[in-house]
């Protein structure tokens, strides 16, 4: 030891922090759409209107009414897997059946956004908001600064990221809908109930970015509108990573997290993120299915 | 014959019948402009579809011609009707050099990725102060419609701009180069494999649909006299390509009557106030669902079905 | 009617149409419990057609399917399933992206005994000891003979009934089409499996099975014990690629 932190050191071990604290939480987002898309095939354009719906959701639980914490995100995990599984059931299920071009599903998925834009607009108004701290302090690390909210927020993202990977890999509906994403009709063949666990895909998929939103709204703010700039992020994390691939998502997150840490940590305004989308074309232009993803997904 | 017969009573309506009817009304005369400029842009989106991609990204081109427009006649005093074909033309220019890199990408990947670039443009005009002064915008615009009729005139232009780019688009869809955008539309590899440069026609294609964003983001920046980096944001884009697929992509005419209902649509609720985008949205998916082949679809069903095919 | 005299599966005057054509025409056949019967016919005579209408893949236009005392044409792919009848598809169609071993736990889906699945899972590895060394590779990264193995023993996971084969030689080396024959008439011995084995080089399939059935656009035009026909002339030239002129086939 005896070496005290250099300057260059603290700003590295910060970066590695915050970006390290980001990816828990856009690995759930970016699980998330991939899960919609390895199973249904639809693209969900309305994930981050979820996200937002799961941000509220722990807004009024938490922040106004005061229920525990890990109550009010399982209230919004819960609350945005039913509207999830809604949408799937009443817009999703039939569009899907009857027509065999992709533009339909995805208008539909457009359309769905729009909506829940719009109903979000009118259920909660139009002003930012945040919730008080859950735990309060800050703690350092190696010329870090970390703030125990966040380190929490980091804690339950990591938790339920791996959760979600032992779910998928080690049990048996993981392996079914494993199953249906690579092939849905030999899926149904092994007794696989295709159109209940493609709904409980949705809703899972749903819930994992109401989760994202609820438990970012504990450290950043949140607005009724900023559901298309978190369905941006997502797209670019699962077009970084590659489209239905766990690990894309994962990877996909990591890079998006990692890039904003910095991004932000040295420029500051909405510079990073242009440099973060310009960079995103160069990337496709090399390698059009991302860096798990097999071509054209 | 009768073929055109609809058509023409379309524009017999829009050009004679409406104006007669609002030309009192600087509220309905904009909203007309509006859905004509809207309708015209979403002509390029339609012709995107056309060859087998979903563009989010012409909120993107309209922000560039409308900056174009902005910085040409404001900085440099250019007049309008140089500026307006300038702004086109970059718009056109940028989509070529863009999409000769996306346009490799197809389907959901395509579509998300414009999406992406249409905020990707709109945090360029954010932070390219030197040229787009940033958030504070280009105001003060000087506009070629002046006088007491200038509403009046801005809505003769923008229906005759629509007609014209109608006209553009449906002589694309018959002469050769149409009939190339059908089978990327259809069978990109076998297009091919057949010895069409398709990477050529693709970008000659999504180019002209760049074009038409450029000139009907000028205009309506224009009209407004004003430009801010919001302007034309994921909103718009979607929006374009809402009104393609709901007015019908087997149609030329499709953006415009989507364009018309919708932007029309969307006026009329307005005494809902807060709800307003609420119940427009819901009526949305509805029509979504209820008419997957887009309002159009309507008309020609109850004619003839074999008649769909040859339709354009 | 006795009990031991109701086949364990039968079609009856089975149509299927893809919107206005026609892939199979008043199909009728039967299989006996324990018995194993083949159905062989040429490209496109409609033998993937009939076994994806068995398992519900498809759903017939006319007529009906009976198993086991129950009409089951109508039922989901999945309820069929649980039933115990258990198709390899043609083209394998094993899971790419998911390890051999679990492309087996596929198989036992509906199954929730984990010790018994356990023991069938070294069971197969007894039979395709190819498999038991890639256990946790990728299937998809498999040779396709392996996969083919791979489709099998997903099948048997399931302890069948029923098990329906759509041209399991497919492009297999005559070692590899050799011990796919020995693992059929094992499961069919010892376990007692009904099969319907679908072929197109029928060699193998007439050899195994006791009756067959002939596909030809559509509908059967033979069928009989498959003793007989594997003398039959016509069949011996179609299907078994025998010349009268006794002249080999050449490319
Ligand atoms: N999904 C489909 N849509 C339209 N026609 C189909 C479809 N599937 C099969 N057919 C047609 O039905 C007929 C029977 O096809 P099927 O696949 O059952 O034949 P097969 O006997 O299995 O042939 P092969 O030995 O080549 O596998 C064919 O004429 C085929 O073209
Ligand atoms: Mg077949």
């Amino acid at each position: 030891m005896g070496l005290a932190p250099t300057y260059l050191g603290s700003v590295m071990s910060q970066i590695i922090v915050n970006g390290l604290m980001l990816s828990a939480t856009y690995a759930l987002i970016a699980l998330g759409i991939t899960l919609i898309f390895a199973i249904m095939n639809v693209m969900n354009f309305a994930h981050g209107q979820m996200y937002v719906l799961g941000g509220f959701m722990v807004y009024y639980t938490y922040g106004v009414w005061h229920w525990p914490f890990a109550l009010s995100l399982l209230v919004a995990a819960l609350v945005v897997a039913a509207v999830g599984l809604i949408l799937e059931r009443f817009f999703f299920r039939s569009v899907l059946r009857r027509s065999r071009r992709e533009e339909s599903t995805m208008l539909l998925a457009v359309g769905t956004a729009l909506l829940l834009d719009s109903l979000a607009l009118a259920l909660f108004g139009e002003k930012q908001r945040g919730v008080p701290d859950v735990v309060s302090g800050v703690y350092h690390l190696a010329g870090a600064y970390i703030p125990a909210r966040r380190l929490l927020i980091f804690a339950i993202a990591a938790v339920l990221t791996t959760a979600f990977i032992v779910f998928i890999n080690y049990t048996r509906p993981g392996r079914a809908l494993r199953a249906i994403a690579q092939d849905r009709e030999t899926a149904a063949l092994q007794g696989v109930d295709v159109t209940r666990y493609s709904a409980l895909g949705f809703g899972l998929g749903a819930a994992l970015s109401g989760l994202a939103g609820g438990l970012l709204i504990s450290t950043d703010a949140i607005n009724s509108g900023a559901g298309n700039l978190i369905s941006i992020k997502a797209f670019i994390m699962i077009m970084i990573g590659g489209a239905g691939v766990v690990s894309g998502a994962i990877a996909g997150a990591l890079v998006l997290a990692f890039s904003e840490a910095i991004g932000y940590y040295f420029i500051p305004g909405s510079l990073p993120y242009l440099l973060i989308l310009t960079g995103l074309i160069v990337f496709l232009l090399f390698r059009p299915q991302g860096i798990m993803g097999r071509r054209w997904g | 014959m009768n073929r055109l017969l609809g058509p023409l009573i379309g524009l017999a309506l829009y050009l004679g019948i409406v104006p007669l009817l609002i030309h009192g009304s600087s509220y309905w005369l904009t909203v007309f402009i509006n859905i004509s400029l809207l309708a015209f842009t979403s002509l390029g989106v339609w012709l995107t579809f056309y060859i087998g991609r979903i563009n989010i990204a012409q909120g993107a081109f309209a922000l560039i011609g409308g900056y174009a427009v902005a910085v040409l006649t404001t900085l440099h005093g250019w007049p309008f009707w140089l500026a307006l074909p300038m702004a086109g033309l970059v718009a056109g220019l940028v989509g070529g050099v863009v999409g000769s890199t996306i346009l490799r990408l197809r389907g959901v990947y395509f579509a998300m990725l414009t999406l992406c670039l249409t905020e990707a443009t709109r945090l360029l005009a954010l932070n390219w102060t030197g040229v787009t002064q940033g958030a504070s915008g280009i105001i003060g615009i000087p506009t070629p419609f002046g006088g007491d009729s200038s509403y009046l005139q801005a809505y003769f232009f923008s229906a005759l701009l629509l007609l014209a780019g109608l006209l553009a688009i449906w002589r694309i869809t018959q002469c050769r180069m149409g009939r190339v955008f059908r089978a990327l539309q259809a069978h990109e590899d076998l297009a091919a494999s057949i010895g069409i440069n398709v990477a050529q026609y693709r970008v000659l294609a999504f180019s002209i649909a760049c074009a038409f964003g450029g000139l009907g983001g000028a205009v309506l920046t224009v009209f407004l006299q004003s430009i801010y980096p919001t302007s034309f944001n994921v909103t718009n884009s979607t929006d374009f390509m809402l009104y393609c697929f709901l007015g019908g992509l087997q149609f030329v005419l499709g953006p415009a009557v989507g364009a018309l209902v919708l932007f029309l649509g969307f006026q009329l609720l307005s005494a809902l106030g807060s709800y307003q985008a609420l119940v427009y949205a819901i009526l949305m998916v509805l029509a979504m669902l209820l008419l997957p082949n887009g309002l159009l679809s309507l008309r020609f069903s109850v004619r003839q079905k074999s008649m769909r095919e040859g339709q354009v | 009617m006795s009990l031991a005299s109701k086949p364990h599966l039968s079609l009856h005057n089975l149509s299927v149409y893809y919107d206005t054509v026609r892939a199979i025409e008043g199909v009728g056949l039967k299989a006996n419990r324990g018995e194993i019967i083949a159905l062989i016919g040429s490209n496109g005579a409609g033998k993937t057609t009939t076994l994806r209408a068995i398992t519900g893949l498809v759903k017939p236009t006319f007529g009906e399917i009976w198993y086991e005392d129950q009409r089951i044409n109508g039922l989901p792919p999945h309820r069929i399933a649980e039933l115990g009848i258990r198709m390899v598809p043609e083209g394998r169609r094993i899971f790419p992206l998911m390890s051999v071993h679990d492309n087996l736990l596929m198989g036992a889906f509906l199954r929730r005994n984990q010790a018994e699945i356990r023991q069938d899972i070294e069971r197969i590895c007894a039979r395709f000891p190819r498999l038991a060394e890639r256990m946790k590779q990728a299937a998809g990264t498999l040779s396709g003979g392996e996969q083919q193995m791979v489709a099998m023993s997903r099948a048997l996971m399931a302890r069948p009934k029923l098990l329906l084969l759509d041209e399991p030689s497919l492009g297999l080396a005559p070692m590899v089409v050799r011990e796919i024959a020995r693992a059929i008439q094992a499961v069919n011995r010892e376990d007692g499996v009904t099969v319907v084995l679908v072929e197109q080089n029928s060699r193998m399939a007439l050899r195994l099975s006791s009756q067959a059935y002939v596909l030809e656009t559509g509908k059967i035009a033979l069928a009989g014990a498959s003793a007989e026909l594997q003398t039959n002339d016509r069949i011996r030239r179609l299907y078994l690629g025998i010349s009268d002129e006794s002249e080999p086939l050449t490319l």
